[in-house]
């Protein structure tokens, strides 16, 4: 039982787009918006944006399968999305999936001189090495960067 | 302009009694009913109790502060008698009090448990993060005097 272990860690990340806030809000809101920059061109999504509607996307990275699964607990519309989700990893060459995260998500949209900042709040649960908060972080900026050029079009 | 408010804590205890029971004491509902609670909630009620991953946990009970306290949770993860991790929503009658991670980890400490007790996550509208970390531990004080007294018996 030695390997087992937990990492609780909260980053923030903070994220202008030159777009209103409710055009941001409708890259995380509408299906077909957000499966433009979330999960890949090759991925399983589905999505059912309410309170207690879940969210399930299924997409391989460098040769890892992911399973995201998301259970949204809090809508705000334009203003707030409150979420716990889980992540599941099947390393290369293998067959089955390890969670290897659960967390609590929390964006916020605000509106700017500029457009929209968005601000997201990670609270999470790293469990048994498989992830790094850094790795978390590092990959959940890059995602935000995807949206730009979907909003600021 | 933020109306939420991030916080959380760990809460660690020592209890005389195997991992294997202070394990069941959490996840058997039949057991859990006999302790659970907090010097605001008395007297709980489970509703229900699904202690498997993806299984929903819901309880509610009348507060001394006149309220009706509604507690709705997800299991996120599980590690059979060594963690626990799950979401979940608190109610103060029909206003959304929180959303939070926690996790509960065993680990065997001579002829007893150590309990580490993890939490974290978002008030809405006020911060409550004190009152939930002194709550939690009156409950984590209540399952010690139901340990005891079970030993004892």
């Amino acid at each position: 039982m030695t390997d087992r272990s937990t990492a609780h860690a909260t980053f923030t990340v903070v994220r202008d787009y030159k777009a209103r806030p409710g055009r941001v809000w409708t890259a995380f809101a509408d299906f077909e918006q957000k499966r433009r920059w979330f999960g890949g061109p090759d991925a399983a999504h589905t999505m059912d944006f309410r309170v207690g509607g879940e969210e399930i996307c299924h997409g391989v990275h460098e040769g890892a399968g992911y399973l995201t699964r998301v259970e949204y607990l809090d809508i705000v519309p334009e203003r707030r999305i409150v979420h716990a989700y889980t992540m599941d990893m099947t390393a290369p060459g293998e067959v089955s999936a390890r969670r290897i995260s659960a967390s609590l998500q929390t964006l916020e949209f605000e509106a700017t001189d500029g457009g929209c900042r968005l601000t997201l709040t990670e609270q999470g649960v790293f469990l048994d090495g498989l992830d790094t908060v850094a790795q978390r972080e590092h990959g959940t900026r890059w995602l935000l960067d995807q949206i730009a050029p979907l909003v600021e079009g | 302009m933020s109306d939420v408010f991030f916080g959380g804590f760990t809460l660690e205890r020592r209890y005389d009694a195997r991992p294997g029971r202070v394990f069941a004491a959490y996840t058997d509902r039949g057991i859990k009913q006999r302790w659970m609670g907090c010097d605001t909630v008395q007297s709980p009620v489970i509703e229900q109790l699904d202690f498997r991953v993806g299984g929903r946990e819901v309880s509610r009970g009348p507060g001394t502060d006149g309220v009706d306290h509604r507690f709705n949770g997800t299991y996120l993860d599980i590690v059979d008698g060594r963690r626990f991790v799950f979401a979940f929503v608190m109610h103060l009658g029909e206003v959304k009090l929180s959303a939070s991670i926690a996790s509960v980890e065993l680990l065997p400490d001579g002829d007893g448990t150590r309990l580490i007790f993890n939490e974290h996550g978002v008030y809405f509208g006020e911060d409550g993060w004190a009152e939930r970390e002194e709550g939690t531990a009156q409950g984590m004080n209540q399952l010690a005097a139901w340990l005891a007294q079970k030993e004892a018996a």
